[in-house]
């Protein structure tokens, strides 16, 4: 089983380590962190059940590393733990580009990327973008992020969110952005283990995040699945599931700009697709008529499910 | 009754004190200097033993190399792939390789040689090969069984057959930076960049390059220092591990071992609290072979990998600018604490812009924390202007330049990196000399070969590959030069009290050199035996070559 694994990218003071602390603090899914430097993790004492060298066990199953000089072998001893985490969180160096860390991490066995997650910081964003010295590094880090998260937020005054979503539309063109709350990490990795028709409406206790599950029946043309995922808007941050395209089944993941359908070859499983978005994200009648011209005429949209 | 004496005589002894630039007789005791000038001197110094070995050859205070890796060592366990001529530990001259057949070629008696296991060579160097690159099926034919791993010599590229690319995973169908295409999409068997670099080293040739310096590697790496005239090294990027810290203190126990080393603890390589203690710690075990002292800063990348960082107007052939390895805003806290714990920091910055943050961070540090004589130094420097210069010899900073670019890399800069006109004034000797800014020069072995003397000659000559001088304006004399590779090397490792000049009370290092280096036209300054070493009185003699 393939563990997924999602990179945390972002300027030095983005507030990676901040949402790192808080993903740890809340998650109830056993999730593996690495991180560049364990001082700054500032793990609640009362929640570290073992120390070991560069690993630290919590008592809720998650576990935190430090990042070595090799990835690649940090990744790979956190995929053979036992049992295995259900998430790797890789905390990408505040100068790095997260994007080329992904491309690494893609190729290691028993992994697959989930998303590059890029942390900007709301208040700071548009002047460290125009440091002499920064600026380039900031626009690479963002150039290549399937999703954008704004930190800060309740210290950056109007204009500069609006200066910070600007830039962000500037160099990455259709990003989706979201604000941060503690929990948003957690929200996005993990798609509620509802039930496959159940259509969440209301937001969600501790984040704006907003899930629409649809459970369509018959076949999806490959092509018209992958314009109607294109040509969904921003507010869509992120779309899992299960679908059969042109009869054979795939695995589906989207974040952001970023479509991936593999083939899928275990058990198999009804369509099922869970989308996760903003509170902006359409609601679920408009959302359904844009993806359910992708299925093939001999489905019957009446025999998908949908309930409220 | 004190310990004996021998006073060596030689044709001349350049002693880089210019109180007494040259002499005739050297006297040691105990390995270091008790006396030098002539007969005179040696007049009143009760019985000694006079040793006239030397006669006919020049003395001058062992080379002290400023920038160099021990790996170079280890490199030569594998075979050596360079377009320039290169000598390896046992003093065997590897003829350069003019063109890829030549190269493969090697590999293929390589691979004879080793009939098990991947076949890895380093040291590649196609810049001279009118625009023909290796590709995965030149490797193919070396083996399609085998893993081949071909490094270049600017350690930003590799070459890989079909096996070694299989068995990194590397494809068209991954969307992979650093993974060369041809017009075809199909990739061509050359990767650029340290992340696929590091991929390949761990996945496919685990044991190539060890990065576990050991016993054998510090061998070899001695060899080349007696070879060359190296008594002082530094090892300027150091995980400082357990088993590296065993190797030294095993080798530098060694009498047989002719090198004082000088290791720098990589700041990479710890979280900051435990790189301090892990160097205080050391340094309190330093001995007078082994001393622990410098720490290591990398802001930047390499100017001909493009990953360095550049002021305007950036890469000349428009390359996006290169890459922080410490952020500006954090590089100021970093150098702080090593600053206030009292390191003696080595920051190795590539580019003028990463020239420039690191002075601007040493300026405030230096502001709030001040300290006489700290003689903390950009290394490699290759760029700044004559103002950054100014601000560099304002805050007492030392520089060590990276002289052997010129030849290696000086059409490229012409034509890639940097366009004429920057090029010229690429490690600039010249300004720092004339601005009195305390200098050494390197070869930052094994990217280039340790060889003091070339280096020498590289600064004084300015020559690139292709024969042409860039930058007449930055060359200094041979003296200076020399200068540069003994006492201004020392200075910058705050070592000049023990090496670097041969005068009463320092360690007896010498270099033993078959010509005159004052005397031979400058041309042939790189062309000079080198006889012998001496290390603290012991003798390291290179067999006829």
């Amino acid at each position: 089983m393939s563990v997924p694994v999602t990179i945390l990218g972002g300027f030095l003071g983005a507030g990676k380590t901040t949402a790192l602390n808080a993903l740890l603090r809340t998650t109830r899914r056993r999730i593996a962190v690495l991180v560049n430097d364990f001082g700054a993790v500032n793990v609640d004492a009362a929640l570290i059940a073992e120390r070991q060298g560069d690993m630290i066990a919590l008592s809720n199953g998650c576990v935190c590393c430090t990042l070595g000089t090799d990835l690649g072998e940090g990744i790979a001893r956190l995929a053979a733990l036992r049992p295995a985490p259900e998430q790797i969180v890789i905390e990408a160096s505040g100068v790095s580009d997260p994007w080329r860390i992904a491309q690494l991490a893609r190729l290691e066995a028993g992994v697959t990327l989930d998303a590059v997650l890029v942390l900007a910081d709301a208040a700071r964003f548009a002047v460290l973008l125009a440091d002499r010295w920064l600026s380039d590094t900031l626009e690479r880090q963002v150039a290549r992020a399937d999703l954008v998260l704004l930190s800060q937020v309740d210290r950056a005054s109007r204009s500069e969110i609006v200066a910070t979503r600007d830039a962000l539309e500037r160099i990455r063109p259709g990003v989706p952005v979201a604000v941060l709350e503690p929990d948003s990490l957690d929200a996005l990795f993990a798609a509620p283990q509802a039930e496959a028709s159940r259509f969440i409406a209301d937001t969600p206790p501790l984040h704006e995040f907003r899930h629409w599950h649809w459970a369509p029946q018959g076949d999806f043309a490959a092509t018209r699945l992958r314009a109607a995922l294109a040509a969904l808007p921003a507010s869509v941050l992120r779309v899992k599931g299960f679908v059969h395209l042109d009869g054979m089944p795939h695995a589906l993941q989207q974040v952001g700009r970023r479509t991936e359908l593999v083939p899928w070859h275990g058990a198999r499983q009804p369509n099922r697709l869970v989308l996760i978005g903003t509170a902006e994200m359409p609601p679920p009648d408009v959302l359904m008529l844009q993806l359910s011209v992708a299925l093939l005429p001999a489905s019957d949209m009446a025999r998908s499910r949908i309930s409220s | 009754m004190s310990a004996p004496i021998t006073v060596y005589v030689a044709d001349r002894i350049l002693t880089m004190n210019p109180a007494q630039p040259e002499a005739t007789h050297v006297a040691v005791r105990d390995g270091r200097i008790l006396a030098v000038g002539g007969a005179e001197e040696m007049a009143d110094l009760g019985a000694f033993t006079l040793d006239e070995r030397f006669a006919g050859k020049t003395l001058l205070p062992g080379f002290v190399e400023g920038h160099s890796h021990v790996s170079e060592g280890a490199a030569w366990r594998d075979p050596y792939l360079g377009f320039f001529d290169r000598r390896d530990p046992n003093g065997r001259v590897w003829p350069g390789l003019k063109d890829i057949p030549a190269a493969v070629a090697r590999l293929k008696a390589a691979a004879a040689e080793k009939p098990e296991g991947s076949v890895t060579a380093w040291g590649f160097d196609p810049l001279y090969f009118g625009g023909r690159r290796m590709v995965q099926g030149d490797l193919d034919a070396v083996s399609t069984e085998r893993p081949v791993v071909v490094t270049h010599a600017s350690g930003h590229i590799m070459n890989l057959n079909g096996v070694a690319m299989r068995q990194a995973g590397f494809s068209a169908a991954n969307d992979l930076d650093g993974l060369v295409l041809d017009a075809a999409g199909q990739p061509t068997g050359e990767i650029q960049g340290p992340e696929l670099m590091g991929r390949v080293r761990r996945v496919v040739v685990k044991d190539m390059l060890s990065r576990n310096l050991d016993l054998d590697a510090m061998r070899r790496f001695g060899g080349l220092a007696r070879l060359t005239g190296v008594t002082t090294a530094t090892d300027l990027q150091s995980d400082m591990s357990e088993a590296t810290v065993a190797a030294y203190r095993a080798a530098t126990q060694d009498d047989d071992f002719p090198v004082r080393l000088v290791p720098a603890l990589g700041d990479r390589f710890f979280a900051r609290e435990a790189g301090i203690a892990r160097w205080r710690e050391l340094c309190a075990s330093s001995t007078d072979k082994l001393h622990f002292k410098l720490v290591k800063l990398t802001v930047d990348g390499s100017i001909q990998g493009f990953t360095a960082r550049l002021r305007w107007p950036g890469y000349h052939n428009g390359a996006p600018n290169g890459l922080w390895y410490i952020a500006p805003s954090e590089l100021e806290g970093i150098i702080s604490a090593w600053h206030r714990a009292g390191a003696l920091i080595h920051m190795h910055t590539n580019g003028d812009q990463a020239s420039e943050a690191a002075v601007e961070m040493l300026e405030r540090v230096l502001a709030a924390h001040p300290r006489p004589d700290h003689r903390h130094t950009l290394q490699h420097c290759q760029m700044p202007d004559p103002a950054l210069f100014r601000r560099i010899k304002a805050l007492g900073l030392c520089v060590n330049l990276f002289a052997n670019h010129i030849w290696y890399w000086g059409e490229e800069h012409i034509a890639q990196t940097m366009g004429l006109s920057r090029a010229a004034r690429m490690d600039a000797c010249g300004t720092v000399r004339r601005m009195g800014i305390p200098f050494g020069i390197h070869s930052d072995a094994p990217v280039t070969p340790l060889a003091p003397l070339f280096t020498a000659w590289c600064a004084a000559m300015r020559l690139t590959a292709k024969g042409r001088v860039l930058g007449e304006g930055e060359r200094i004399p041979v003296a200076d030069a020399l200068r540069a590779i003994t006492l201004g090397a020392a200075y910058t490792l705050k070592l000049d009290h023990l090496v670097g000049s041969i005068e009463v009370g320092k360690f007896a290092d010498f270099a033993v050199l078959d010509e005159n280096p004052l005397a031979v036209e400058p041309m042939r300054l790189k062309d000079i035996g080198i006889h012998a070493t001496v290390l603290g009185g012991l003798l390291h003699e290179n067999g006829p070559a």
